[in-house]
């Protein structure tokens, strides 16, 4: 477990020779030892295909490697920094909730409609942000950013959880996610709850939302 | 009944088994179970309560959240705070509201000129009943008593609600000075007298009284 939250919002990384971790690039607040911070021109691992695919995803937040030898800590932009650890699973992020994850895992990307189909790429246009997301799977810790902290809602095959896409962080697990509606044809003719549609989320896993409507 | 917990400061959590809250409109971030959302026109009590709102600018846009499980609710990340109604009336800010049972009855009030300084009408929303309410403020909102010998004044853009037997009136600090431009930005306060609770934020909304 190489995060450890210094206060809501700052953690702090133990960076050891022969590892890395990535970061957002310009999440570094502060280092003791002798670490060092590469701009990741190919935007994370696996090399230039995996760079053009993120970048015509437009999940290309730009990223650094840290290396080196001591500890660094991180935050951005004054938000909620949340410590998820996945123990082999996949966590599905937006890339610019993404603070800081650890080398070991393995990064991709994912299109929404592969999921879901036709809804799973609506889903990305309600929530405004676009048709592909982040995946991150294998053994390791991911730091999140959020607006207002996270609570973590697990998922049971009994209770799917419905999330408002605005207020949706990330989840992991063995999850399946489609865009749900509670709404009925009066709401559909202007006179809206506001509760227009929903991230349906069902299986085994968490879920974590934060507690704001806003994007960061 | 429903039940309503806080999960951490910012996240409210209420239980349903087939019973209703009120809340702010778009305030769901979650539910399991099954919900459904429905706006409520003008925040109940009819037509008459839905011009009554127009009127008075208090139009909450509120819905009606029904259902069986667990709902979340959080508003721009802002602190909520739980008050419990035994019958009683809690004057509070339409702004400033975030869900209540449906049992509560929801009006709305005169309140003079404060509501004038205060940039949100002169008009204020009440709850009545028996249940539980949660009000959102920025930053955590403190809990201040008054009682006879000690009235308290508040300034308006910090005032979130207030409950029990008080009687609130508006006094200005205005003098010559301060349409010299001297003013010391504290021009006007709401004095709470009687026996009740203050509810005020960390911070300041954008008030006339600011600018005095």
């Amino acid at each position: 477990m190489p995060f450890r939250e210094v206060n809501a919002k700052m953690v702090e990384a133990t960076v050891q020779p022969g590892t890395k971790m990535f970061s957002q690039r310009g999440a570094m607040l502060a280092y003791k030892g002798d670490v060092s911070f590469t701009p990741n021109v190919t935007g994370g691992q696996g090399g230039l295909m995996s760079m053009i695919g993120r970048r015509l995803a437009n999940e290309s937040v730009p990223l650094m490697t840290v290396e080196g030898n001591g500890t660094v800590m991180f935050g951005h932009g004054g938000h909620h920094v949340h410590v998820i650890s996945l123990t082999g699973d996949t966590m599905y992020v937006e890339a610019d909730r993404l603070l800081a994850f650890d080398g070991t895992l393995q990064q991709g990307t994912m299109f929404l409609g592969s999921q879901g189909g036709v809804l799973g790429m609506v889903r990305g246009q309600v929530s405004g942000q676009g048709l592909f997301t982040t995946t991150l799977k294998g053994h390791g810790a991911v730091a999140v950013m959020a607006h207002g902290g996270v609570v973590e809602l697990p998922i049971t095959p009994q209770r799917p959880v419905h999330v408002d896409p605005q207020s949706y962080v990330a989840h992991h697990g063995d999850v399946r996610n489609k865009l749900s509606t509670a709404l009925s044809w009066r709401d559909m003719v202007g006179r809206g709850s506001g509760e227009g549609f929903q991230l349906e989320l069902s299986g085994n896993g968490v879920v974590y939302v934060q507690a704001s409507e806003e994007k960061l | 009944m429903a039940t309503f917990r806080l999960q951490g400061s910012r996240v409210l959590a209420v239980d349903m088994t087939g019973d209703a809250v009120k809340a702010k409109n778009g305030s769901m971030v979650a539910y399991d179970g099954t919900m459904t959302f429905k706006k409520l026109t003008g925040g109940g009590e009819g037509i008459r309560g839905m011009v009554t709102r127009r009127l008075t600018n208090e139009q909450m846009t509120v819905m009606e959240v029904k259902g069986h499980g667990t709902c979340w609710f959080a508003d721009h990340a802002t602190e909520i705070s739980l008050v419990g109604l035994q019958g009683d009336k809690l004057y509070v800010e339409s702004s400033n509201l975030l869900c209540t049972e449906a049992s509560l009855r929801t009006g709305t009030t005169f309140t003079g000129l404060r509501g004038a300084t205060q940039g949100n009408g002169v008009f204020t929303t009440t709850v009545e009943g028996t249940g539980q309410a949660a009000l959102i403020s920025d930053g955590p909102a403190v809990i201040l008593r008054v009682t006879k010998q000690y009235p308290l004044h508040v300034d308006p853009g910090a005032y979130v609600a207030h409950q029990g037997n008080l009687k609130q009136s508006f006094q200005s600090g205005v003098t010559f000075r301060t349409f010299m431009g001297e003013g010391g930005g504290e021009a006007f306060q709401i004095r709470f007298e009687g026996e009740g609770l203050v509810y005020v934020q960390a911070s300041e909304r954008n008030t006339i009284a600011g600018d005095v």
